[in-house]
């Protein structure tokens, strides 16, 4: 039969290649990012443009170039190596860019690239999942990693990165639930006796509804020593937080050190000794939750006594109006712990900080819960700040939390707060100071190859 | 929101609608807001640059904008005509700029675009991702909300 002589003619190459390419039913894009191969599934793409002149729009993300006529379409231009935080190098304003227009679901968009390779057809069943050496892209936008004529292509997921968050939220709140859970497991054996199990849970509802503080991961270590505590005092009988004082009275302990005065002469040598290395000639930090603003101007002093060469930019937020409002301008009319002298001049209504701190810092008014737009971060200091939020929130904002931070930087959290998954300890047991698993976020041969 | 910003448009809002109303003019308590809001039918809004970008959105109903632009032309204005919006784009402007002068002195550089209005029913400003700072102000005329969104150069 014709079938069969066919077949053996061919048999030594078919045995390899029927296997290989029984299905091609994959084709992508590809381009390249600082150096590395990208993909994007073809049936995302709707064409492929060169392009210059985008119109800036104000107000908009600093990966957002601008929007573009396309033929009388209006689209946005957003430029993926902002994006993802590489390098990209800056044309001349005339200077011709490589667009890929997206079209996903209804929207138009176009992305820049640094260059713009082929079509490459592969079978779908060659997409290995996303291993998270590959690169300086965050894993949850990678759909997979193949590999064509001997390159690896890194696949991206472009509907994760341009669909709007919707449906995305519910499924790291269940997540956490679950951790939560599986995480009180083991406490309930602890603290023995479901009576104790049953006065520990009320107490958990009582500081949520009294003083917004939940108990998750980032503090049961604190709360199950605190509640041993608590019940050794109270001897028994009255075990609940009845009222507001109550709550307080459980929270004493729980607090940071220096969080409504300037930082002491102990502890901003101690935070001094934590900070890494840097050699950026800029330095990044967020603030979020500064309340009156004591620990962002001692942690400024602690930062230009470590960093003396740099460009420190503190971004502090708070949503307390009142508390807020009084930080920038903030002076002293008594004595301040030593570590602070050389950064104070004598002004009109006390003794104030000198300019390069002042200007190191902006203050702001703003919620972290609603977007937080910051340049890629080298510290985030948060104390005593996530306890205070919802766990849901709470997640999201450690979310927000490693996809800001650069690779190798650094969130200080309370003292009683303890990162969990994903975050390597690098500080003390008083000054606990966490830092991005490597493997989790970036690979560790990403820059340093590149 | 940088704190040193606040007051500046507060005080220009209030101090330019008590003089140009000529009434007594009381601030409500000030908030933040991300998400998409409605706008009550007369939008004026003015662009600014510079050191910082950002706008600035005046949103009033449509009798508010009738009244407030009747006190300020010293006569009574029936229709949403021409005369209306320019007093009411002139308004935003008188604000912003007052703002901007006090901002100047105090060493930020910002610069304005010129005023545009919107009117309509049922209109809604959304983009999400930016946080704005809501100064309402009640003058006798009704509300007038002032919808600041400022942000630093990234």
């Amino acid at each position: 039969m014709p079938t069969q002589i066919a077949e053996q003619q061919t048999r030594a190459e078919a045995a390899e290649s029927v296997k290989r390419v029984d299905k091609i039913d994959f084709k992508m894009i590809t381009f390249s990012l600082a150096g590395k191969e990208y993909g994007i599934d073809i049936m995302s793409v709707k064409e492929i443009a060169k392009a210059s002149r985008f119109t800036y729009v104000p107000n908009a993300a600093p990966f957002v170039r601008g929007v573009y006529n396309l033929r009388g379409e209006i689209i946005s231009v957003v430029d993926l190596r902002i994006f993802f935080h590489l390098p990209a190098e800056r044309k001349e304003e005339e200077a011709l860019e490589s667009l890929i227009i997206l079209k996903i679901e209804e929207h138009v968009f176009g992305v820049i690239v640094d260059a713009i390779d082929k079509v490459v057809a592969i079978s779908s069943s060659a997409i290995q999942p996303p291993h998270p050496i590959f690169g300086d892209i965050n894993v949850k936008y990678i759909k997979g990693i193949v590999e064509n004529a001997s390159k690896l292509y890194i696949i991206l997921d472009v509907e994760k990165i341009f669909a709007p968050d919707r449906g995305e939220e519910p499924a790291p709140a269940a997540m956490l639930e679950k951790r939560e859970e599986l995480e009180r497991e083991p406490k309930s054996a602890e603290i023995a006796g479901s009576e104790n199990e049953v006065a520990a849970s009320f107490i958990r509802e009582t500081l949520a509804a009294l003083r917004g503080f939940h108990v998750t991961p980032l503090n049961s270590l604190w709360f199950d020593r605190r509640f041993g505590e608590w019940k050794a005092s109270r001897k028994g009988d009255d075990l609940q937080l009845r009222e507001p004082g109550d709550a307080d009275q459980f929270l004493t302990g729980f607090w940071s050190p220096n969080t409504s005065d300037l930082w002491s002469d102990d502890y901003a040598h101690a935070v001094e000794s934590v900070l890494p290395d840097i050699e950026a000639k800029n330095i990044n930090v967020w603030n979020p939750g500064c309340g009156k603003g004591y620990e962002t101007w001692s942690l400024a002093c602690v930062m230009r006594r470590r960093y003396p060469d740099a460009r420190i930019k503190i971004w502090a937020n708070d949503s307390d109006l009142l508390a807020i409002s009084m930080a920038p301008n903030m002076v002293f009319t008594e004595n301040v712990p030593d570590y602070y002298n050389e950064f104070l001049v004598e002004g009109r209504n006390g003794r104030g900080f000198v300019q390069p701190i002042r200007d190191s810092i902006f203050f702001e008014f703003h919620d972290i819960m609603n977007a937080n737009t910051l340049p890629p971060l080298d510290l985030i200091l948060c104390r005593d700040v996530l306890s205070f939020i919802a766990p849901i929130d709470q997640k999201r904002l450690l979310g927000d939390f490693s996809e800001k931070l650069k690779p190798n930087g650094i969130v200080l959290t309370g003292s009683n707060e303890r990162m969990g998954e994903g975050w390597t300890a690098i500080g003390s047991e008083s000054l606990p100071a966490y830092r991005k698993d490597r493997r989790a976020e970036n690979g560790p041969m990403s820059r340093r190859t590149a | 929101m940088r704190v040193e910003y606040i007051n500046p448009f507060v005080e220009a809002a209030f101090n330019v609608l008590r003089e140009v109303l000529q009434a007594d003019v009381r601030r409500g308590e000030l908030y933040l807001k991300s998400t998409s809001m409605p706008v009550m039918g007369v939008a004026a809004i003015v662009g600014l640059a510079g050191d910082v970008e950002g706008r600035v959105l005046f949103d009033m109903d449509k009798p508010t904008a009738l009244k407030t632009a009747s006190a300020m032309n010293g006569e009574e204005l029936k229709e949403l005509d021409e005369l209306v919006k320019a007093t009411i784009t002139e308004l935003a402007n008188m604000i912003t700029a007052q703002a901007v002068t006090k901002l100047h002195d105090l060493g930020f550089r910002f610069d304005l675009t010129p005023p545009a209005i919107f009117t309509g029913e049922n209109m809604e400003v959304s983009n999400a991702d930016v946080e704005a700072l809501i100064v309402p102000m009640e003058t006798p005329h009704g509300k007038i909300e002032i919808n600041v969104a400022i942000r630093e150069r990234g």
